[in-house]
């Protein structure tokens, strides 16, 4: 009697009767096997025991006689070459036969359908509007295909993955599986221990000159982009390159922001032609927590000053660099990288020269829409990155200040909640609808668990994991500090949960907007919870949702169609259809900018990791002092946390000339070969990339006069 | 009874450095052939009235953001009860602007020496020794250009702040026109060169013409420079 090792293995009399008949004739068969190694060999048995025993947790009498059922199968067929993945699906059905669910599992193979190959290279992957076409971007797409299937098999468990293939939740950047979200980090590391990266093939000292520092910087970035998911930020850049600046003069500092700005803005060559998600967050003062900070100068001495002893340079950099952004590019387009964020405090008014330079990052704002505004109020210190993503700094971070270099913060993954599924499930019940939020963010929470002890785990691998990048000890520390790590829980269509549940959009009444205004504190409670009782810190976030608007509306006009109908934006006919961004209201709705951000200002407080509203311009061009004025009255006036103006352009690529507004003709040549350009959710991209779901949005979006 | 037939709560781009409500009363005595409020011009019975009830509803909830109320049109100042509209935004506490197209010197001459406006936006639409150019850019058969240059006298010696706008348009307008215009305004004046935009015009005709680039229109007013206080591209 053949002894089974797996529980789930039921041996059948059938099977032990036939293996004898089998063994007798296998051997002098000429059947040859098309291998994944790009070779062509005889048929062999063995290699199906083999890698069932390497990849399971079969036995090895089990694995043989999977393997001669198979071969029996594939003789009876009577065909001359099969290839190993047809092998290996053959074995899998098998698996599933003899009752080996959970072996079949472990023996998965992940890969693309020949079709879906061919689609993904030839034509355009729309899922984020930052990738370009070509060869390396359907390199990443591949790559990201494949990475996603193991991360829903293999990092996490299976009710999670449920969960986000039914659309409960969604995980970002699955394809990204093996890679932290996103990473903040201060310009002193690389002042400090010049560019000495794992495996490189060689090493460069700390910078002598501001040219080489900024290169140096960019490749930094490069660097850390192919191990991050997303956004590369760099806090108080321009506090911290300033002792680069001494003597340097206006001509020279221009070109350094060129250098900066254009490096940036052209590294769609880098991985996966991809541009580098790139944030600079930016100061006219110098923030408190820097002021007594000993500086660090050319060579990456300390120059015997402190930050504040070089705001003269700081603020030139600061000119000049927004000069570049009003120039944009060659056509005069905005440039889509580095998103510059200025942080505006109330030192900042107290700050001499800062109505010149609100005016001038305005002008910029108007012209090009470049800046980001960043308000913190009260003595919070921020640093933002990704779309929208800022983070806090804490007690313990303002320690780091003192050695700014440590200043590396990172959120480890985002997980958004689908909040009008849960509308649809609670059925108008209010204790239903908590209950069943309290289990997402639960759900959530074990997510991140999961993939934080998948990174743990290859981060242990040291140097010579994966992540070695990651791991490198310059100043004494891991360059990624898992207890500095944050894990978002994002938001979906919160006014879409408050309309099916309530019957009212969030701006259609006070007691809709409350509700609405419930959902995110309660939301906000249940994550501390969760840090209380898993140990991570879980800050709320506005999911950027560039793809994750449209597939989940997606999956719930398929799962839910009653009830989606009725909320679901956009045009159901074309398919182009989305749910409202995070806790945005309806952005189709005549609701003026003065109560948009007033409004939008209310949830923000509550979302810590960040939270942007966006002024859209459409074609209009506001003088720079009625911004100046609107952004003012907007950090004294309201909680709102951060405000960008959008405006929109056509640029035709055979006229070459760039105008406000998205046409569908160029108004000088009548050319129809022409991009529109405008803000996908955080930064600038061209519409021809924009998914469907996105396009829909774009139709609907509501712009004022100016606004 | 105010006849009020459009209400923008927030604007960015109807007064330089503030923030503004803008309101638009209905019917215009020129029919500019580049005008992009067409259906107010022509058929300002399609628009339904809007309650003041409901324009000092927002203004008042929003008095922390809104700087003032910009009046326009349509031609504004053929509305006889124009200054108790203004006067009710100024006892409000708000900044008021009127845009005009300098028909109506006595009516303006009135919202001045009343204290009613803080600021004029007054179009022109031509050289003002051209009295055919004033035609064709109006698209009527006259135009009196008498009224015309008593508004501007008005607005120059008055005390309150204001612009005269000029919308651009290839067909109607040379760089010589531009000079024209500026020398006549002169150097008390703010001149504004608006682009013109080729899209919803009242004569369906002009959403044919090719505007000029903006890089011309900062030529046209590179050289006119000396001629006025200050001049300005917008748009």
């Amino acid at each position: 009697m053949i002894k089974m090792r797996d529980d789930g293995f039921r041996p059948k009399q059938v099977l032990i009767e036939r293996e004898a008949d089998l063994q007798k004739d296998a051997t002098d068969l000429s059947l040859f096997v098309r291998t994944s190694d790009e070779e062509i060999k005889k048929w062999n048995r063995n290699k199906i025991t083999e890698a069932l025993l390497r990849e399971t947790d079969i036995s090895e009498d089990a694995a043989k006689i999977i393997a001669r059922e198979v071969e029996k199968l594939i003789f009876s067929l009577n065909i001359e070459n099969v290839t190993a993945p047809l092998i290996r699906e053959l074995t899998n059905a098998k698996l599933i036969e003899y009752g080996l669910e959970h072996i079949r599992r472990q023996h998965t193979r992940l890969g693309v359908p020949l079709y879906d190959a061919r689609e993904i290279i030839i034509n355009h992957n729309k899922e984020n509007a930052n990738v370009p076409h070509g060869p390396e971007a359907t390199n990443l797409t591949l790559a990201e295909r494949i990475k996603k299937e193991f991360a829903l098999i293999e990092v996490f468990s299976q009710d999670v993955a449920d969960a986000h293939m039914r659309g409960d939740i969604h995980l970002h950047d699955l394809g990204m599986i093996d890679r932290p979200y996103c990473s903040g980090q201060n310009i002193e590391y690389v002042k400090k221990f010049g560019l000495n990266l794992p495996n490189a093939i060689s090493i460069a000292r700390p910078a002598k000159h501001p040219e080489v520092l900024i290169e140096q910087i960019i490749k930094f970035s490069a660097a850390l982009q192919g191990t991050f998911a997303g956004a590369i930020g760099w806090d108080a850049f321009n506090i911290f390159l300033a002792p680069y600046l001494v003597g340097v003069d206006d001509t020279r500092m221009k070109q350094l922001a060129q250098i900066l700005i254009y490096e940036f803005a052209q590294q769609a060559v880098a991985r996966g032609g991809q541009s580098i998600f790139s944030d600079i967050n930016l100061y006219w003062e110098c923030p408190k927590h820097f002021e007594d900070v000993p500086a660090i100068g050319p060579g990456g001495k300390l120059t015997g000053n402190t930050y504040s002893d070089y705001m003269d340079e700081a603020h030139r950099f600061l000119q000049a660099l927004f000069e570049v952004y009003y120039e944009g590019d060659a056509l005069g387009r905005p440039f889509f990288f580095p998103k510059p964020n200025v942080h505006i405090t109330e030192k900042f008014f107290t700050t001499e020269g800062h109505e010149d330079f609100l005016y001038l990052i305005s002008k910029v704002a108007s012209e090009k829409g470049n800046t980001y505004y960043v308000f913190d109020r009260g003595d919070t210190a921020k640093i933002s990155e990704c779309c929208r993503l800022a983070f806090q700094l804490r007690e313990s971070d303002l320690e780091d200040a003192k050695q700014p270099w440590k200043m590396r913060y990172s959120a480890m993954q985002n997980v958004t909640v689908n909040l009008p599924r849960i509308a649809y499930e609670a059925k108008g019940d209010d204790t239903r609808l908590f209950e069943i939020l309290r289990e997402r963010v639960e759900l959530v929470a074990k997510a991140h668990l999961q993939k934080k002890a998948f990174i743990s785990k290859l981060l242990n691998l040291g140097k010579n994991g994966p992540l070695a990048l990651l791991a490198m000890e310059l100043d004494g520390e891991p360059y990624y500090r898992m207890r500095r790590a944050t894990f978002l829980l994002g938001m979906l269509g919160l006014n879409e949960m408050v309309q099916a549940h309530t019957g009212e959009e969030l701006h259609e009444s006070n007691d809709a907007f409350f509700f609405g205004l419930k959902v995110i504190s309660t939301m906000k409670k249940l994550a501390d919870e969760m840090e209380e009782k898993y140990g991570i810190h879980m800050p709320l976030e506005q999911t950027p949702a560039e793809s994750t608007a449209y597939r989940l509306a997606m999956l719930d006009m398929k799962h839910y169609p009653l009830r989606a109908t009725a909320v679901v934006k956009g045009d159901k006919n074309r398919g182009e259809i989305y749910y409202t961004n995070s806790t945005y209201m309806n952005i189709s709705v005549p609701i003026s900018s003065i109560e948009r951000v007033k409004k939008d200002g209310k949830f923000h407080p509550l979302i810590e990791a960040g939270a942007l509203t966006h002024v859209w311009l459409g074609e209009h061009k506001p003088a720079p002092e009625s911004i100046a004025n609107f952004v003012e009255k907007t950090f004294k006036n309201t909680q709102n946390a951060q405000i960008a103006f959008s405006p929109e352009f056509t640029s035709c690529l055979d006229c070459g000339k760039v105008v406000r507004g998205l046409n569908e003709n160029c108004i000088y040549c009548g050319s129809d070969n022409i991009e529109g350009i405008t803000r996908v959710t955080g930064f600038f991209s061209k519409i021809n990339s924009w998914n469907k779901g996105k396009i829909g949005e774009l139709k609907d979006r509501y712009r004022d006069r100016a606004i | 009874m105010f006849n009020i037939k459009g209400f923008i709560k927030t604007s960015l781009v109807d007064w330089d450095g503030k923030i503004t409500s803008v309101i638009f009363l209905p019917s215009c005595n020129f029919r500019c052939p580049f005008c992009h409020n067409k259906e107010l011009v022509l058929n300002p019975n399609e628009f339904e009235n809007i309650s003041i009830e409901e324009i000092d509803s927002f203004l008042l909830e929003n008095k922390d953001f809104v700087d003032g109320v910009v009046i326009t049109g349509g031609e504004p100042t053929l509305h006889k009860n124009l200054p108790e509209l203004c006067k009710h935004f100024k006892e409000m506490g708000l900044l008021v602007k009127v845009d005009t197209n300098g028909s109506n010197p006595e009516m303006l001459k009135h919202l001045i020496d009343q204290k009613l406006i803080d600021y004029v936006a007054m179009d022109i639409k031509a050289p003002l020794s051209n009295v055919k150019k004033y035609c064709n850019s109006t698209g009527l058969e006259e135009v009196n250009i008498e009224n015309i240059k008593k508004s501007i006298d008005i607005l120059r010696k008055s005390d309150i702040d204001f612009e005269f706008r000029t919308t651009v348009v290839p067909t109607l307008h040379t760089a010589e026109d531009i000079a024209e215009i500026s020398r006549f305004v002169g150097r008390e004046s703010k001149l504004i060169l608006q682009n013109f935009t080729p899209r919803n015009t009242l004569n369906n005709e002009f959403t044919r013409i090719k505007p000029y680039e903006r890089e011309e229109l900062k030529r046209m007013a590179e050289i006119v420079k000396g001629y006025v206080k200050d001049i300005k591209v917008r748009g």
